[in-house]
């Protein structure tokens, strides 16, 4: 287990285009981080650089302290599981688990009693003596896993959406187990995903990634609440963060006539900057009684189980809000109470306080 | 109504395919005047046995010792395949998941190469290769005739496996350096024994091929090294001794029947099927 440290790191694949614009960044020993954001953003690319299967044009990778940039693979020491499952064909379930094993030159019996006991944490004993050619999907991603796992010195444990080929009732327990197995083994995890509950339940911290950079890092907490731009809002939550308009009155944030953020949150913003309030769908409810709200009609409901999500119209803007499927609200029009502490100021797309 | 239209097909098919070879097996077993009096199959019956053909491919009466120049095409084809295909893995194993670059001169560029070599027609190739051998001092020998069969065999090789490397995932090769190969044993532990039938279809084409051949055989060998191509021809004169070239003719072609029967083997067993995923 090891610290991780890419110092001024930066990837291009032989074009103009940074695929992983330059920067500087610290996984720490022990804990597990997700990389959440769209594909094509340099989430696998930085993994890759990690691993040393692709070597950065700039910067240095440390792990550990040590400077590993032109180290090979191998004697970087690190697991990855790969999007898509990775079997070797050829050998049997216990010849897939025992290969790394091999490969640092283990005892056999030493051998034996480490795959049993990765394979009794994956449950596949019963498989161990078949050949990998004819597994399922998620049987075959179990073993790349297993294979990560099975040796227990691994610098880091890389994992590059290895959920994605597996069917959605599987999804479940396997995230149980790997979580179990992190816990167990308490590696240095960096884990990549485009899925935010994936993310979210992982991770010690999030890192979202857009076009190449890191846009934020934080607990998963922080970046629910106070999602540094607009982007961050929009891709975390479902659905995402309420962007609209304010309107600047007596130094007081409005909504449709209505104040909602004091002038003391406004202090150091520039007299004549556009503000826009951030809102998640989470902090608005319909007012009850004589209680001051904004004034909305409502547009459609959509049905999310224990949720509903209601589209509703404020002025010319749209927002949208969770509702509790018992909460019953007036048809047509309504008025919206908003946690104003919730709300977070935008300047120019950035968080402002 | 479908079933017994297939197994007709089979049938007819099945004719087609080992008439010729019953024919062959059949003259094998004649003498002059069995061959002169008409088709005839059965023995005793059609006409009267004898062993002459095949006693004639041991240096018999009206034959030529046909042992030797089995020998030599054995050696020959399987030394030249062997070569070609361990080679050829090699080359294609690096010119799949490597970027060579030599000026404008990119893997693809590569590729073609070898098998541009493959364009010309074998005359064209035959003087040079006997202008290289004879300065060589390998004219009439069997390591001549191995090089040759190589240049020819390698394109074969390089292509098929090319072909197959670029079908297996690079991510086997980076999980094999992941787990603690360099990338020799990538190539040496994992994706080979992954390419089997990849190797076992480049060898299956450069063994025929080369066990066939008879152009390069008749123009770079004379008396010393004789392939057995050559040598059947040879027993063609003024008057074809039919049982002693049918006789050589199924000799000939075992190895290669042989050949087929392990490949369809493979092949049922899905062996080759799949090999990937």
């Amino acid at each position: 287990m090891a610290s991780i440290h890419l110092d001024q790191i930066g990837h291009s694949y032989g074009t103009a285009v940074y695929a992983l614009e330059k920067t500087d960044m610290h996984f720490e020993d022990g804990k597990t981080y997700a990389l959440l954001g769209p594909s094509g953003c340099g989430k696998t690319t930085m993994l890759n650089i990690i691993s040393g299967l692709l070597t950065p044009s700039d910067g240095r990778v440390l792990l550990g302290g040590t400077d590993v940039t032109r180290t090979r693979t191998a004697e970087r020491n690190i697991a990855q599981v790969f999007q898509f499952p990775v079997v070797y064909q050829s050998k049997t379930v216990f010849e897939n688990l025992a290969f790394p094993l091999h490969c640092r030159g283990w005892d056999r019996s030493r051998i034996a009693t480490r795959v049993a006991e990765i394979a009794d944490l994956l449950g596949l004993t019963s498989r161990l003596s078949q050949s990998a050619r004819r597994l399922t999907a998620d049987e075959k991603q179990l073993i790349s896993l297993g294979r990560g796992l099975v040796r227990n010195d691994v610098a880091a444990l890389l994992m590059d959406e290895p959920l994605t080929v597996i069917d959605p009732h599987m999804k479940f327990d396997l995230r149980r187990r790997i979580k179990q197995a992190n816990d167990q083994t308490r590696h240095t995890v960096v884990y990549v995903t485009h899925d935010q509950n994936e993310a979210m339940t992982f991770a010690d911290e999030v890192l979202v990634m857009s076009a190449g950079r890191v846009v934020q890092r934080g607990t998963p907490q922080q970046l629910f609440e106070a999602p540094r731009n607009l982007y961050v809002g929009n891709f975390i939550g479902s659905p995402g963060m309420n962007f609209v308009r304010a309107e600047r009155l007596d130094g007081d944030l409005r909504l449709d006539g209505v104040p909602l953020v004091g002038a003391d949150r406004c202090r150091g913003i520039a007299p004549d900057a556009e503000i826009v309030l951030g809102i998640r769908p989470e902090h608005i409810a319909f007012a009850q009684g004589e209680e001051l709200g904004v004034p909305a009609s409502i547009v459609s409901a959509q049905d999310h189980g224990s949720l509903l999500v209601v589209d509703v119209a404020v002025g010319s803007d749209r927002l949208r809000m969770k509702v509790r499927r018992d909460v019953s609200f007036p048809a047509g029009q309504a008025r919206l109470r908003v946690s104003s502490d919730q709300v977070r100021l935008y300047v120019d797309g950035v968080l402002v306080n | 109504m479908l079933s017994t239209l297939k197994y007709i097909a089979v049938v007819l098919w099945s004719a087609f395919v080992v008439a010729p070879l019953l024919w062959a097996l059949t003259t094998s077993f004649k003498t002059a005047n069995g061959v002169t009096g008409g088709p005839t199959y059965l023995p005793y019956i059609g006409f009267e046995p004898s062993l002459d053909g095949w006693r004639s491919l041991f240096g018999g009466a009206g034959g030529i010792d046909i042992v030797r120049p089995y020998m030599d095409s054995l050696i020959v084809t399987s030394s030249a395949s062997l070569i070609s295909i361990v080679l050829g893995t090699l080359a294609a194993y690096g010119l799949s998941r490597f970027e060579y670059r030599a000026g404008f001169v990119k893997n693809t560029d590569i590729i073609f190469f070898f098998i541009s070599q493959r364009i010309m027609p074998p005359i064209v190739l035959a003087i040079p290769f006997f202008l290289m051998l004879q300065f060589l001092g390998l004219l009439d020998t069997k390591i001549g005739l191995i090089l040759v069969y190589v240049a020819l065999l390698l394109p074969i090789a390089v292509w098929i496996m090319v072909d197959f490397f670029d079908g297996v995932p690079r991510q086997i090769d980076e999980m094999a350096m992941l787990d603690g190969c360099t990338p020799f044993e990538a190539f040496w532990r994992i994706v080979l024994p992954n390419s089997m039938p990849g190797i076992l279809v480049a060898s299956m084409f450069c063994v025929i091929f080369g066990w066939n051949d008879f152009f390069f055989a008749f123009t770079l060998t004379f008396t010393d090294t004789q392939l057995l191509p050559v040598a059947v021809v040879s027993l063609n004169s003024s008057v074809t001794p039919w049982w002693s070239l049918s006789a050589s003719a199924l000799v000939s072609v075992a190895p290669l029947i042989l050949i087929a029967i392990f490949v369809e083997r493979l092949l049922s067993r899905g062996t080759l099927a799949g090999a990937i995923r």
